[in-house]
């Protein structure tokens, strides 16, 4: 034991006292603040109201009742939010759309300062029937603007056929008054307080990092291995130490590093989150649109589970790198050899993405029995909605094993290949090392 | 001290395509300064590496301190010096020698101890604090000298050790070689320069092409030529020395190395008429003495010229 400790100090030093390390440990932080302050401040600039014009070529008050809606729109919530859009109506009278041409003409021109319009929408009587409103704009690139368009010319149009329809006014008004769904997790029958979209957030984080911390600290066990060989101290080392003992404390020393790291910025990030809104107030930001962005709160559980599968999925993964280390001479012949296993970790990151909207169905279910994708996707379920214990251990266990087995064949290839010099090993070799070994 | 630490038995070993070791046996004593020799490609290498198990022989066995341990089982007991050898180029050195004492078992403690007193006793105390990349290949070489030698190894293994070394570093270690077997430990070492093993080793085994060609006492093998041999230094006139040496009546064998030769006397030729050939001839002599063959010319004599070169194919995995 003594001796793996050894090894995982050295590979723990090594790394830590490197600019690298220091350089990309300080930059993260920067980044995140980086990415946490400009919407801040980006929101702040396009906080000014955007030019619509409603062309109202529907008859009654079908226009003026669109063009209201838009104008009462605001960002945020509350009497004092800065409201959405400045609109004008264009009464053409009803099907005239002559004007239509000379509007889009206006439409998203950057130099016409004063007299740029954002978009134009067209109000016809049709629309009533066929439920087809027309935007013309230069802003329909952005989904969450268009989203909010379309829900408030909805709740116009709505409004609109009820009042046809002859429903009272003050009805119409009440009916439709806008809602807002406000969501909370429930785990276990309690409520946990975090909301469904920062638990999004949270599982998306999670994921995100977990994937970086295995491509960039796995790729560097497998590339301290061939550093091994190609300075042709591996001889030396395994005269001292066994193939095992060297792989478990790579594995180990190196994991740490990427676990300092990840410490790091979480603390930095918490940090940047609790003190948002003294950061706002010092960009001249309100703090409600500070306080707007979903913070997720994690529960001592989800750590725990998020930090079981994080260690286990390195160990898999890192195992994985070691072994085909192993099998090569030069860095380059290792990044095309190890191929087939960052592919496995781009895959679980992309199964994860693919179980956001259904965490409880069977693909999400077989994906977290299955060892190289569970440390992506059982955390990222667990965060979205409770995922009964014996499914988690399941999981965990499968995973468990799956790591075992990996070790296991790594520590043959690793034992043989290591010694291995000039050429590089092909799968039928390494077959052969996996059962003679 | 009869015990045998290190007993080869019939070991060989064949990679793709020929044979780099083939049933060689060895027997090292304890306590022994004991020298492989051999030609480049002879299987000087593979025979260490089997003897430390990092090769396993594909047929015969290596025992070690008379034991069914190997090698790497027993590495606590055993100092390797590689011939491929290498450090972590970004290492510090004394952190460096501290990881390779741990990696043997010894505590943190006590292999700063010891490689710091390795360090000041090799005069490269100063460097302790230097990465390992900012060293010259000499100092690389007594650091991993250091890192062999760290934990007290009764056995110690050392393959081509004084290879590209310097004079003054040269006698450095070879001082340390001599000190750990006058401690009773023993020593086994492999190299292609006779002077070395000439000046440091008790026993020797010379082999070629990978089979053992003689083995023994050092002074038995040198004593089994007979006091045969005249060594000469030329003062002046050396060329004049060419015709007497090329008289197969007189000489048997000549080494010219141009300012000295060593020669073996014909079969019948005694001392005196080389000297008096020499001395007509007007060749200067400034030493003349007749002595035991020198491991060299035994060298060439059973290795012969033509296995001093071996084939490129062995070399590769020598």
């Amino acid at each position: 034991m003594r001796k793996v400790i050894a090894v995982i100090r050295r590979e723990f030093m090594v790394r830590v006292h490197t600019r690298a390390f220091v350089i990309s440990t300080v930059l993260g932080p920067v980044l995140m603040g980086f990415l946490f302050v400009f919407p801040m401040l980006m929101e702040s600039r396009d906080r000014a109201p955007k030019r619509l014009v409603v062309l109202d070529a529907a008859s009654g008050e079908f226009g003026a009742r669109v063009t209201e809606a838009l104008a009462g729109a605001r960002r945020g919530v509350g009497a004092d939010a800065p409201v959405r859009f400045v609109v004008s109506r264009l009464a053409a009278g009803a099907g005239n759309l002559a004007s239509l041409d000379s509007l889009i003409g206006l439409t998203g021109v950057k130099e016409a300062r004063d007299t740029e319009i954002v978009g134009v929408v067209l109000v016809t009587d049709s629309v009533l029937d066929t439920g087809r409103l027309h935007y013309f704009g230069s802003n329909v690139g952005s989904l969450s603007e268009m989203g909010d368009l379309q829900r408030i010319l909805r709740q116009a149009v709505i409004g609109e056929r009820l009042g046809r329809a002859g429903v009272d006014p003050q009805v119409l008004l009440v009916a439709t008054a806008p809602i807002s769904l406000e969501t909370a997790r429930v785990s276990n029958g309690v409520v946990s307080g975090e909301s469904g979209e920062s638990s999004f957030i949270l599982a998306y984080v999670m994921s995100f990092l977990l994937y970086m911390a295995l491509l960039l600290y796995g790729i560097q066990v497998m590339g301290s291995v061939v550093e091994e060989k190609s300075n042709r101290i591996m001889e030396v080392l395994v005269s001292s130490l066994t193939p095992f003992e060297l792989m478990l404390g790579k594995i180990i020393g190196v994991g740490s590093v990427a676990l300092l790291q990840l410490g790091i910025w979480s603390g930095t990030a918490k940090l940047l989150t609790s003190q948002r809104v003294a950061i706002a107030g010092l960009l001249g930001a309100p703090p409600s649109e500070a306080m707007g962005m979903p913070i997720p709160a994690i529960s001592g559980t989800l750590l725990a589970v998020y930090l079981t599968f994080f260690v286990l999925g390195f160990f898999l993964y890192s195992a994985a790198y070691a072994a085909v280390a192993a099998t090569v001479s030069t860095q380059q012949e290792a990044q095309q050899a190890a191929m087939p296993v960052s592919l496995c970790i781009v895959a679980g990151l992309l199964l994860m993405f693919g179980l956001l909207d259904e965490p409880n169905g069977t693909l999400a279910r077989t994906m977290s029995l299955i060892p190289l994708f569970a440390p992506f996707v059982t955390p990222v379920r667990y965060s979205l909605s409770p995922l009964p214990l014996g499914e988690l251990l399941a999981s965990a266990g499968m995973t468990a094993l799956g790591v075992l087995a990996v070790a296991w064949v790594a520590a043959r290839i690793y034992r043989v290949g290591i010694l291995m010099y000039g050429k590089r090993a092909s799968v039928a070799e390494v077959f052969r090392w996996i059962r003679t070994g | 001290m009869t015990d045998i630490v290190v007993a080869v038995d019939h070991i060989t070993k064949r990679f793709a395509g020929h044979t780099a070791v083939n049933a060689l046996s060895l027997q090292v004593p304890a306590g022994a300064v004991f020298g492989l020799l051999g030609p480049n490609g002879a299987g000087k290498s593979t025979t260490i590496r089997m003897i430390m198990h990092i090769l396993e022989p594909d047929e015969g066995k290596v025992t070690l301190f008379g034991g069914p341990r190997t090698g790497r089982e027993l590495s606590a007991r055993i100092g390797f010096l590689p011939e491929e050898r290498g450090l972590y180029p970004r290492m510090e050195v004394l952190e460096h020698l501290i990881f390779l004492g741990e990696a043997k078992g010894l505590r943190r403690r006590d292999a700063r101890a010891r490689a710091l007193r390795w360090l000041d006793r090799l005069g490269i105390a100063d460097w302790g604090r230097r990465k390992v990349q900012e060293l010259s290949k000499g100092m690389q070489q007594k650091a991993q000298f250091i890192g062999t030698l760290l934990h007290d190894p009764d056995l110690v293994l050392l393959d081509e050790p004084f290879s590209g070394l310097d004079p003054v570093n040269l006698q450095v270690m070879k001082e340390v070689v001599v000190e750990i077997a006058r401690s009773g430990r023993t020593v086994l070492f492999s190299t292609h320069i006779m002077e070395q093993a000439e000046q440091m080793c008790e026993r020797i085994a010379i082999i070629a092409r990978g089979e053992k060609v003689v083995d023994g006492r050092l002074v038995d093998i040198k004593a089994e030529g007979g006091v045969r041999h005249v060594f000469l230094s030329f003062a002046h006139d050396a060329a004049k020395a060419v015709p007497v040496l090329a008289d197969r009546s007189l000489v048997g064998r000549a080494d010219d190395s141009g300012a000295t030769a060593e020669v073996e006397l014909a079969v019948g030729a005694n001392p005196d008429r080389l000297l008096r050939a020499l001395m007509d001839a007007g060749v200067g002599l400034s030493r003349f003495e007749v002595a035991e063959p020198s491991l060299q010319s035994i060298f060439l004599a059973k290795v012969g010229q033509q296995a001093a070169t071996a084939p490129a194919l062995e070399r590769a995995h020598a």
